[in-house]
């Protein structure tokens, strides 16, 4: 099963679809998942799931505002989505009942309302 | 990002390979991050591939098993041939044995300095700093300590030229071919019968190197 940080690293790289790169995926974990991403921890985790076959990189184009550098590619293979897909699932199985969890969901219930 | 700043951020990012170094100078021109924290996203990075390369056996067998002890016993044996040398060089005729057996020895000598280093150079590619490391401090370490009179202290270095020609073989090549390996692994055998008057135990340290190419050599290519 996927570890929490590369769940949030194939989902935020899923979300940016032919837009995701580092610096982009770095960007997307530190607005929505409001946590800091070093740049370390970002590219050896990349790494790791390219070496289980649930991220595919490539160096792509470079533009003038990175200084004429290069950008990592990253795209979610059809194994990425699957390993996603079921570590969402179990998160939510194991959550079910949980006091967190039953909160949130009377939080959006009243938003909604 | 100061020019100065972004100059020491390319200069720590020369620890990452190319491809990486790339992406990752492209990252911090686009985010715009400050010099210290791009000199420390880097480092940080840096050091997790340093950690990752440390995960394998090679590079521990580069350095504890090749690089630290080879270089006292090298150092041992380099002192051995200058004080041969120079005792035939004084002698008004030295004697053919004599002769021969600093010859066997000079390319022993030669042999076991340049299949240490090749195997460093070999396994570890990017953990040398650490290899080199092992081996200098112990030659600093004597050469700090060196005091026989007659004798410079330059004799206690005859094996570093093969050595880093051997590492500088080992990085470019990763392996010998098949029957290369096995030829240096016999002649350095041979030579140790006449040329080795110490421990055996000793002089397996420094023949393993060579038998360990012949074992990761590249098979002969049969042609059809």
């Amino acid at each position: 099963m996927l570890g929490e940080f590369e769940y949030i690293i194939i989902t935020a790289a899923a979300g940016l679809g032919e837009q995701a790169y580092g610096a982009a995926i770095r960007e997307q974990i530190e607005t929505t998942a409001g946590r800091k991403c070093s740049i370390g921890a970002l590219y050896t985790t990349i790494d790791r799931l390219e070496a289980k076959g649930l991220v595919r990189t490539w160096m792509g184009e470079a533009t003038a505002e990175r200084g004429g550098r290069a950008k990592r590619m990253v795209e979610v293979t059809a194994d990425g989505v699957r390993a996603a897909t079921e570590f969402y699932e179990a998160m939510m199985r194991v959550s079910r009942g949980a006091a967190w969890a039953d909160r949130s969901i009377e939080t959006r219930k009243g938003s909604a309302v | 990002m100061t020019d100065w700043g972004w100059r020491l951020v390319e200069g720590t990012a020369s620890w990452l390979e190319e491809p990486e170094r790339e992406a990752v100078l492209g990252d911090l021109a686009e985010s715009g991050e400050a010099a210290w924290r791009g000199v420390a996203a880097v480092m940080g990075l840096a050091m997790r591939r340093q950690a990752e390369l440390w995960a394998n056996w090679r590079p521990w067998l580069a350095v504890f098993g090749v690089a630290l002890p080879s270089s006292f016993q090298l150092m041992g044996f380099s002192l051995l041939v200058s004080r041969m040398a120079g005792q035939l060089l004084g002698a008004e005729r030295p004697g053919g044995t004599e002769l021969g057996l600093l010859v066997c020895r000079v390319v022993l000598l030669l042999c076991w300095a340049w299949s240490g280093g090749f195997v460093v150079g070999s396994l570890s590619r990017r953990t040398l700093w650490a290899s080199a490391t092992a081996c200098l401090v112990p030659c600093l370490f004597c050469l700090s300590r060196f005091a026989v009179p007659g004798m410079s202290r330059v004799s206690l270095l005859l094996f570093a030229v093969p050595a880093v020609f051997g590492v500088w073989s080992g990085l470019r090549r990763r392996r010998l071919r098949a029957g290369q390996a096995l030829v240096l692994a016999l002649l350095v055998t041979w030579l140790m019968l006449p040329g080795w008057s110490g421990s055996w135990l000793y002089a397996l340290w420094l023949l393993w190197p060579a038998w360990f190419l012949v074992g990761t050599a590249r098979p002969a290519v049969v042609k059809a």
